[in-house]
């Protein structure tokens, strides 16, 4: 600090810096635009509203995964079930349906699944208090090989329902622009994002994470909290399973491995710290974005994948790198 | 909470956006050095040759994968098109671009979507699922982007062909094989391939129907997948061995991963060259285990033919000639004994180098 700052000057600054907190993953989304855009090859068919709606339909299951993600990294936790859950209920969902049951009730049942997943996770890192890592790396075999039991290892077919639709890149009817299962996604988060910033539950949350023995010293259940927040994530993330399902057509128990880590790294490329206590649903949303941009982008201008993995993972290290500066 | 530390952010993190322009600074790099696909643009100074369509067209040719040897020979075949119909006048870009993992349906979706958007003339897809590429597919078709499907078939009524292996032909003279060397009885097991993938149940179904007709030979076990990659059915191959290998005489794998794997399972309990192996595709390891002895019969299918078919059959249908729904790429049984044929090496050995750079 030098001599000169006043006061007044360091809080300017000290808002300057805020701000480019929020706005720095925004600016990482402008920046990965502007560049494929820069490329004549690619710009034609790059800025179309045809491959926006495509990105933002593959974006959903990430998306919603990272809904969830940010409420447990928000509370100081981590989950790397996400991939085995989206497997497990979209077999599910895939089962039921094949089973002759009314979609709603396979939709629902999905969902709750998903749910009942994340209490049961909660209930193993408060009760056993074990870190989140290992339970719920363990709970990623668990669900995976209860997807491919249920699935008896193959993908499982159903007839065409509603919920195929929620997929569907080209919706219909057309005034929906774009598929209903990016509106589900919008909805939520906005909902997700409110509740986190102005309620109670929300700031319980952030408590939790900031500093779990403060948190318990000043009178708040901080295992109920944790179990509910594992919960919650987990309803999102049986939706995404849904939406998995949707995608495909087809209730697959190998789908989304390796999804927990895209779903980590959207939450931090969006400023969520894996020490908790930080992380919002805006950047998360926008941390996946500028991964599914990414690939979008890449294959675009016909670079083969290992660019894309190399580009991406680059991301997610200065994005990391960017959580120490704040969190030091 | 931590925004209310003591230490003012802007003095350790003066400037959070620094790890953003450092990683822009790495996209741009690669901006500037990537691979791009260019081996397909000839003619630099004269600029691009205008076909009979009156422009150059972009074909997107999607593989299953991009780790087997399969898939190359694939992509010579295109471009081994591409030439041709370069020296008839044609210019055609070939895009190629696929999964990694041969179990990525998700990863295949979102490349169709994408060259979808991009407008590409044609799109020619070997699909990783007959049923989950469906609706990507057709939303190409019905933006007026044709679709021929090679290698496995694709469950819909609207893509214009279909180019491949015959493959339960293949599944037949795999079991045919078998039976000549175990004279006709025995006990036979069967790694099958993967859930989803249509040739390779093709195969499965053309080998187990094929087993009928010699009554002495008995199935032991035909209900475990290899899985995805050569490690997968490795270990795969190990479990079933470690199960059955004692009392098996006979072993049938549908694909390449599938039988790589097998072999080394079988190299591990020393059942190479006991039991009686035939395999399915060529890559140059199964090559050296045929003249090894160490597999008796390989299924070899003609991929650089699938690749070049592909293409022709696409330009054709972009022509507006009119394509068969089904066009039959070749199968044939190299064996040990049949091996050093001037055809066989031709369909082992397929000229890659020629065409890819």
């Amino acid at each position: 600090m030098t001599a000169n700052s006043s006061s007044l000057g360091r809080a300017r600054r000290h808002e300057f810096g805020r701000l480019l907190n929020i706005i720095g993953p925004f600016l990482g989304l402008l920046f990965v635009l502007v560049i494929f855009s820069l490329q004549s090859e690619v710009r034609s068919h790059f800025l179309t509203p045809d491959n926006f709606r495509i990105v933002a339909t593959q974006t959903v299951i990430v998306a919603l995964g990272a809904l969830g993600m940010t409420l447990i990294i928000i509370s100081g936790g981590i989950d790397l079930s996400v991939g085995s859950v989206i497997a497990l209920t979209s077999v599910i969902l895939a089962v039921l349906l094949r089973g002759g049951k009314p979609p709603w009730m396979a939709f629902a049942f999905a969902v709750v699944l998903g749910g009942a997943i994340g209490f049961f996770n909660g209930a193993l890192v408060t009760s056993l208090r074990l870190a989140p890592f290992i339970v719920t790396l363990g709970s990623l075999g668990i669900f995976r090989g209860a997807a491919k039991w249920l699935a008896q290892e193959q993908t499982v077919n159903t007839g065409d329902t509603w919920i195929n639709h929620l997929a569907m890149t080209f919706p219909e009817p057309s005034w929906l622009v774009v598929s209903p299962g990016v509106w589900i996604t919008i909805a939520l988060a906005v909902v997700v994002a409110i509740l986190l910033r102005s309620s109670v539950h929300g700031r319980w949350i952030f408590a939790v994470g900031s500093n779990e023995i403060a948190a318990s010293l000043s009178g708040l259940r901080v295992d109920a909290i944790k179990i509910g927040v594992y919960a919650t994530a987990g309803l999102f993330f049986g939706l995404a399973g849904v939406l998995q399902y949707a995608r495909l057509g087809q209730g697959d128990p190998t789908v989304a491995s390796g999804a927990e880590l895209d779903v980590i790294a959207a939450v931090v490329i969006g400023g969520g710290s894996l020490s908790g206590g930080e992380g919002s649903v805006l950047g998360s949303i926008i941390g996946a974005l500028i991964m599914a941009f990414l690939r979008n982008g890449s294959q675009q201008m016909g670079w083969p994948a290992y660019v894309e993995e190399i580009i991406i993972g680059a991301v997610i290290v200065a994005a990391v790198a960017l959580d120490r500066l704040r969190s030091r | 909470m931590k925004s209310n530390s003591k230490v003012p952010r802007w003095e350790v993190g003066f400037c959070p956006g620094l790890p953003w322009l450092v990683s822009v600074g790495i996209v741009c790099l690669v901006l500037g050095c990537a691979p791009k696909q260019t081996p397909t643009r000839g003619g630099s100074t004269e600029g691009p040759k205008l076909g009979e369509g009156g422009k150059s067209l972009k074909l997107a040719v999607i593989p299953k994968g991009t780790t087997h040897e399969f898939w190359k020979s694939i992509h010579a075949g295109a471009l081994k098109a591409q030439q041709e119909l370069k020296e008839k006048g044609r210019e055609v870009e070939i895009l190629w671009k696929g999964p990694l993992k041969e179990d990525d349906r998700n990863e295949q979706v979102s490349i169709v979507e994408t060259f979808r958007t991009q407008k590409v003339d044609g799109i020619v897809l070997a699909p990783l699922d007959a049923k989950a590429l469906v609706r990507p597919s057709e939303e190409a078709i019905d933006a007026g982007i044709p679709v021929v499907v090679i290698d496995s078939d694709l469950a819909s009524e609207k893509y214009a062909s279909f180019v491949a292996t015959d493959n339960k032909k293949g599944g037949e003279l795999a079991s045919d094989r078998l039976s000549e060397l175990l004279g006709g009885k025995g006990r036979v097991l069967v790694m099958r391939y993967q859930v989803g993938s249509a040739s390779t149940e093709n195969r499965e179904a053309g080998f187990l129907e094929g087993l009928k007709k010699s009554s002495g030979i008995t199935v032991v076990s035909s209900n475990k997948y290899a899985g995805p990659t050569r490690e997968t059915a490795y270990k795969t191959a190990q479990n079933l061995l470690n199960r059955f290998g004692s009392q098996v005489e006979g072993v049938f794998t549908p694909n390449e991963s599938s039988t790589a794997g097998m072999r080394k399972a079988l190299e591990d309990t020393k059942l190479l060259g006991k039991v009686k192996f035939v395999g399915f595709d060529a890559s140059s390891d199964l090559i050296e285990g045929l003249k090894n002895r160490d597999i008796q019969g390989l299924v070899v299918q003609n991929p650089l033919n699938m690749g070049y078919l592909g293409v022709i059959t696409m330009v054709d249908v972009l022509d507006k000639k009119p394509v068969d729904k089904r066009v039959d790429t070749g199968v044939a049984m190299v064996t040990p004994e049949n091996m050093d044929t001037p055809e066989m090496k031709e369909l082992l050995n397929p000229p890659l180098d020629r065409y890819l750079k």
